[in-house]
């Protein structure tokens, strides 16, 4: 009990004395378990906002639709209320196809459903502003509304002739936007298309006046919602549905088609947490090395203290656990607060949205995951020493290399450093190269999402409204590169810095020999680009692999200059910040340098 | 000896026994092995040698330990000669400390100086001495001695040091007198 | 070449460390002229600033007041980058904890200062060899310094202090961390090096190696107290020293 006691106060005092580290492993996780809790909770979220969405508004079990209009297709719709597992039934009513015209001239296809003004027992929209149809008005779905940029009070035009707004309302009977079109006009197929309310009068009115396709539907409450699915199935020997050439969506169904505007989504976010922790461990990993070194120069003060180099690796990984666990509750809280606007593209729409057990669950295996990897390298090497002061000694000097070294010789001085402080610790040149490598994937999958072209929403697929799926995904992509870059940013940072630190006295006696504070400046930058040089090659195609992993249909490659492009800028930024702490390093007086490290 | 033994007497005249007593303070331990009859001898020869004349004090026996001794024009000047020199015994490094204490004590020179001069003087000895051993080869018979003599001269070299040290910090302490 | 045939020079030369009540003189008006050819050693006890004053006068580090001339151009005056160039061409340094290259063997670790002068690798690695032989470690030429005693470590230091025919060699107690036996190797070297001609700078508190100079420098306090040249005025037969023929 007493030596973990001890782990714990060391360790709160190296906190206390190296905050950087600690905050720099916290805002990492962070950044990883807020993403990954999200991405994983995503499909849960939205069937949880859909069954909110269904019992505020007394969602149907089973929607029929037929592609045709007129008596008998009314007669046969109605005859199915008339079957004993039908509870309740809204309809039949009648869908209006055709086009949808705002102030902006922005043009939209639009099904009008003809609904009475006293809603029903099934289908009940909730109207969240604005008052429900009124003769002459029409109510937009809201996230057709949302996206229209129409509110309360505007007028639009829908086939030709001009109605004001008079509310907006969510449902549950279809898809969100731009899935409001069950099937599509005389039962083909549909096109992006919102959904508008208007009198059931007014409806007729508009499919009379220029001919409009019309649709026929009926909501049906089952006694047993769970036997939506194989309604289909067991009216099928019913005589006059099957004459009418009829569609059954079901609820679980349209709780389904609604996650696919997330189809990308998930996979960006998951795969993305998984490259945040990546780059989390390899810029800490490199501290983490570092420290051990600098802890076992203590070992007098430990050895006192009856301390081995288990309570070395011990204090290490409790400080990095500590800031792990810290940076995912914080991250929890983060995906909490941001899963809605992330499960829920449109506003389409309502409720609450929480991560799922599963995601916070897994997110902290990855936090865990992250700071057990940081400190493995250290930890492994401390479990098979015997002794803190043989733990310092085995601080491993460099090896030998004469090849790389001859190599180096016929380079000009600044390359000639880089390589041989590249050579120097070859573990933590695979590490730069990795950090180089997932930047450049992470930019080119960037490209390559924002170089898909997909259907706008608008009329004929006019990009005026913009396709939401793919403004979301290019989002999320932005954000996770964005947050990518950072963490790459933090750890050339960190690599060029602790490779400053351990080469100082070399650095230092190459000065003292005739090497100009700029070469070794250079010198330390190119010790930074040699390993990224192939991450960032490896990079470009591997970040195409990635989104042909999880991207479908035709998948439009970005154009060739723009991911070179990306890769070389890639390279120049990286050995530019690179150069910041060299330069600030080389400032100094050599005789200094060469004093510090006599010791 | 002889020639502590006319330093001393640089400041004023003085009697055998005193003579005596001044040279065993400054010697210490190392000088309880010195009697008396050495200083009479020595006396004799330094008169024998014209440097210092002896001089019956009034009303006494003729007998040397009641003489008082002064030193003569030629004695002055080897005692000024004596100073100056920077000849280096062989073991025995009384005499030089002796001149240290008799400098200090006749003000006639600076201890520290004198320190100085022969630093500089045991220095270039040391110099031709190890360019000589370096030139031998490694483990002739010849070179093993000069190597002894250049360490023993790094030994007196680093006396010399703490002399300089001892002098120029407590001054008229360390030789007393 | 030079201006009155002085290697370095140095004129009112002060460097001191913090300030106020931590204010340390290590260097405090220090005159020096040392011509071509020389061999000059700088003595006194530790603390005295002795390893200050190398560093001013071969350009790593930066005087408070005063000036330095190396070959007759001004240092003290020069960018970091220019002293970098200048230590190139002209100065040569041997350090008291050799600060050899630990991944290095020794013929890399000699040919260093040459690839950096821009030669070519080739060029580099015949000039280290022959240096190396020059100083007897030619057989472990591929040794790498942990596997080297401290004796031959500081062999290959002077080696690659020399291998751009610097100018002038400052020493930094180059023997404050040998046995008595690598002494004398040193010592050795230092003599073959004066009698070629070669300047030396060598601060030491090792009667020895100071015996090895022409001239002596005392210092204390920052400041010269004596200035001896150690050439024989008359020459002397051995015979003497020993007590012989006496």
């Amino acid at each position: 009990m007493g030596s973990v006691v001890l782990a714990v106060r060391l360790a709160l005092a190296d906190v206390r004395r190296h905050p950087a580290q600690a905050v720099m492993l916290l805002l990492a996780v962070t950044v990883a378990t807020a993403t990954m809790a999200v991405g994983l909770s995503l499909h849960a979220v939205s069937d949880a906002l859909y069954a909110q969405t269904r019992a505020a508004t007394a969602g149907p079990d089973v929607v029929v639709l037929s592609g045709e209009s007129g008596p008998e297709v009314t007669a046969a719709l109605a005859s199915l209320t008339d079957r004993p597992d039908v509870a309740a039934h809204h309809g039949p009513y009648r869908i209006v196809y055709t086009d949808l015209t705002t102030r902006d001239a922005v043009s939209s296809p639009v099904v009008v459903h003809g609904f009475a003004e006293t809603p029903g027992p099934v289908n009940r929209p909730l109207v969240t502003s604005g008052r429900w149809v009124r003769p002459g008005g029409t109510v937009l779905e809201r996230g057709f509304a949302v996206a229209l940029g129409v509110d309360v009070g505007d007028r639009v035009t829908i086939a030709g002739r001009s109605y004001p707004v008079v509310g907006i309302a969510v449902t549950a009977a279809t898809s969100i936007y731009p899935w409001g079109a069950q099937i599509g006009p005389y039962g083909g197929p549909s096109d992006y298309t919102g959904l508008a309310w208007m009198t059931r009068s007014d409806a007729r009115a508009l499919a009379e006046s220029r001919n409009l396709p019309v649709t026929t539907a009926i909501d049906l409450k089952l006694r047993d919602p769970a036997a939506a699915e194989t309604f289909r199935h067991t009216v099928a020997d019913d005589h006059p549905v099957r004459l009418v050439r009829s569609t059954f969506r079901s609820w679980w169904f349209t709780a389904q088609h609604d996650k696919v505007i997330l189809r990308n989504a998930q996979p960006i976010l998951v795969i993305g947490s998984w490259l945040l922790g990546f780059l989390a461990v390899t810029g800490v990993a490199t501290l983490a090395a570092g420290r051990v070194a600098e802890q076992t120069r203590r070992a007098g003060l430990l050895k006192a203290a009856g301390a081995g180099p288990g309570l070395i690796a011990a204090v290490l990984l409790t400080e990095y656990l500590a800031a792990a666990l810290a940076g995912d509750a914080l991250g929890l809280t983060i995906a909490r607060l941001t899963l809605p606007a992330v499960a829920a593209p449109t506003a389409s729409r309502i409720g609450d949205a929480e991560p799922t057990v599963t995601a916070v669950v897994a997110a902290t295996a990855l936090a865990v995951a992250v700071a057990v990897l940081s400190t493995l390298g250290p930890t492994l090497r401390a479990m098979r020493t015997a002794t803190v002061t043989a733990l310092a000694a085995a601080a491993r000097p460099p090896r030998h290399r004469p090849r790389l070294t001859a190599l180096s010789a016929l380079l000009p001085t600044p390359l000639l450093l880089g390589l041989r402080l590249t050579a120097r610790r070859p573990g933590r040149a695979v590490l730069q190269a990795c950090t180089t490598a997932t930047t450049v994937v992470a930019i080119t999958v960037l490209l390559t999402v924002h170089a898909q072209r997909e259907r706008g929403y608008g009329l004929d697929g006019s990009t005026a409204l913009p396709n939401l799926r793919g403004l979301h995904d290019r989002r999320l992509m932005l954000a996770i590169t964005v947050l990518l870059v950072a963490l790459a940013v933090v750890n050339i940072l960190t690599f060029t810095w602790t490779t400053a630190m351990e080469a100082r006295a070399t650095m230092a006696v190459a000065r003292a020999l005739g090497a100009t504070p700029g070469q070794v400046a250079a010198g330390l930058s190119a010790a930074q680009l040699l390993p990224g040089l192939p991450g960032a090659v490896l990079g470009v195609p591997l970040g195409f692999l990635v989104y042909l992993l999880f991207g479908v249909g035709d998948s439009v490659p970005p154009r060739l200059s723009w991911t070179l492009g990306a890769a070389l800028a890639t390279l120049l930024v990286t050995a530019a910040l690179a150069a910041l702490p060299a330069r600030l390093a080389a400032r100094r007086s050599v005789a200094r340098e060469l004093g510090a490290e006599a010791a | 000896m002889q020639d502590a033994v006319l330093a001393f007497l640089a400041k004023e005249p003085a009697h055998g026994y005193h003579l005596h007593a001044r040279l065993r303070r400054a010697l210490g331990p190392l000088g309880e092995s010195m009697n008396r009859g050495q200083i009479y001898v020595t006396l004799a020869r330094l008169e024998r040698a014209g440097l210092v004349v002896g001089e019956r004090a009034e009303g006494l026996p003729e007998r040397p330990e009641r003489k008082v001794y002064a030193l003569t024009p030629a004695g002055r000047d080897r005692v000024a000669a004596w100073l100056g020199e920077v000849g280096w015994p062989k073991p025995d490094l009384a005499e030089f400390h002796l001149k240290l204490a008799a400098a200090a004590a006749t003000r006639l020179a600076d201890p520290v100086e004198l320190v100085a001069a022969q630093r500089r003087e045991l220095l270039r000895r040391l110099r031709e001495v190890q360019r000589a051993a370096l030139a031998e080869p490694a483990a002739s018979g010849a070179g093993l001695l000069l190597e002894g003599v250049v360490l023993r001269l790094q030994a007196d070299l680093r006396w010399l040091d703490a002399c300089e040290r001892a002098w120029s910090g407590a001054g008229a302490e360390a030789g007393g007198g | 070449m030079t201006v009155s045939g002085a290697v370095i020079r140095a004129r009112g030369l002060v460097k001191h460390f913090g300030r106020g009540q931590s204010l340390v003189r290590a260097v405090d008006e220090v005159d020096l002229e040392v011509p071509e050819g020389q061999t000059l050693a700088v003595m006194g006890p530790s603390g005295c600033g002795k390893s200050t004053l190398l560093h001013l006068l071969g350009g790593l580090e930066r005087p408070t007041a005063g000036e330095v001339w190396v070959a007759g151009r001004r240092i003290d005056t020069l960018s970091e980058r220019d002293l970098a160039r200048m230590r190139r061409r002209s100065v040569g340094f041997v350090f008291q904890s050799f600060h050899l290259v630990e991944e290095l063997s020794a013929a890399e670790n000699v040919e260093l200062p040459a690839l950096l002068a821009g030669r070519s690798p080739r060029e580099a690695r015949r000039r280290a060899m022959l240096l190396l032989d020059r100083v007897g470690l030619a057989g472990r030429a591929r040794h790498l310094p942990s596997r080297l005693s401290g004796g031959q470590r500081q062999r290959v230091a002077i080696a690659r202090a020399l291998v751009n025919e610097p100018l002038v060699v400052l020493a930094d107690e180059p023997t404050g961390n040998l046995d008595t036996a690598a002494t004398l190797d040193v010592l050795r070297i230092f003599e073959e090096l004066r009698a070629a001609g070669q300047t030396l700078v060598i601060v030491t508190h090792d009667e020895r190696v100071a015996a090895t100079a022409d001239r002596l420098v005392s210092m204390r306090d920052g400041m010269f107290v004596d200035d001896t040249h150690l050439a024989a005025a008359r020459p002397r037969g051995l015979g003497g020293l020993l007590g012989l023929g006496d």
